[in-house]
């Protein structure tokens, strides 16, 4: 499932820091909307240079990227350091 | 429990068979419903890796607690195969710079599936600091 949600809550040992919750999902249409429009110079480019030419590469490149955006899902990260700074990451 | 089933566990019952025999009939009735060593214990039964760092209660230190999603993992490593190879080699010798003498462009997602089939919870005690828990889940 692709994270709908992310969450950043970064502070400082005085509780200044940043608190983030942010609907990355408006982030992913952005960018999958990129990838997209730049999919057609990609296929030319990896037309241009097969059979083992950068092009290729960059065209292998797309379903390892949605593999890995979808497999966001899950990670969080929360560190709290004996100095009472703090870093908290999640997609959920 | 299948007619099958029944049969094979009273033969069982009444030392017709051994044990493994039994497990063989069982597997070959009902293939779907044995869960075999491997679907236990291997990565597809795990879903996260899970590090969590827990500082000394008189001591203190920093606490940690990350959660990496195992589809990640593998999703990360098929990316590391597309950085150039002059990027890879940096990455591999400040890995050991480090002390991780680890060369990501040999290490495969067969390494992985083995290496977390067999990490069942690893725990490290740091005297007088921290404890260090690895584990999947």
């Amino acid at each position: 499932m692709i994270p709908m949600i992310m969450r950043v809550d970064i502070r400082n040992k005085d509780q200044k820091g940043v608190w983030l919750f942010f609907p990355v999902i408006l982030l992913w249409i952005i960018a999958f909307a990129f990838l997209i429009a730049l999919l057609p110079l990609v296929l030319v480019a990896a037309l241009v240079t097969l059979p083992r030419g950068p092009g290729v590469r960059l065209l292998l490149l797309y379903p390892v990227l949605l593999a890995a955006v979808f497999a966001l899902s899950g990670l969080r990260v929360d560190v709290a350091s004996h100095r009472n700074n703090k870093v908290f990451i999640s997609f959920d | 429990m299948s007619e099958e089933t029944r049969k094979i566990l009273e033969m069982l019952h009444q030392g017709k068979i051994g044990v493994e025999e039994a497990e063989k009939l069982l597997a070959a009735v009902s293939p779907a419903n044995v869960p075999t060593e491997a679907a236990a214990t291997g990565t597809g039964a795990k879903k996260y890796l899970r590090i969590q760092v827990e500082p000394d209660q008189v001591s203190g230190g920093d606490r940690v607690n990350v959660r990496v999603p195992m589809k990640l993992i593998r999703a990360g490593l098929k990316l590391a195969a597309f950085l150039p190879h002059d990027a890879q080699s940096q990455v591999s010798h400040a890995l050991k710079e480090k002390g991780m003498d680890v060369d990501l462009s040999k290490l495969t997602p067969e390494d992985l599936e083995e290496l977390v089939a067999n990490l069942d919870d690893l725990t490290v005690n740091v005297e007088g600091k921290q404890k260090v828990r690895i584990y999947s889940e």
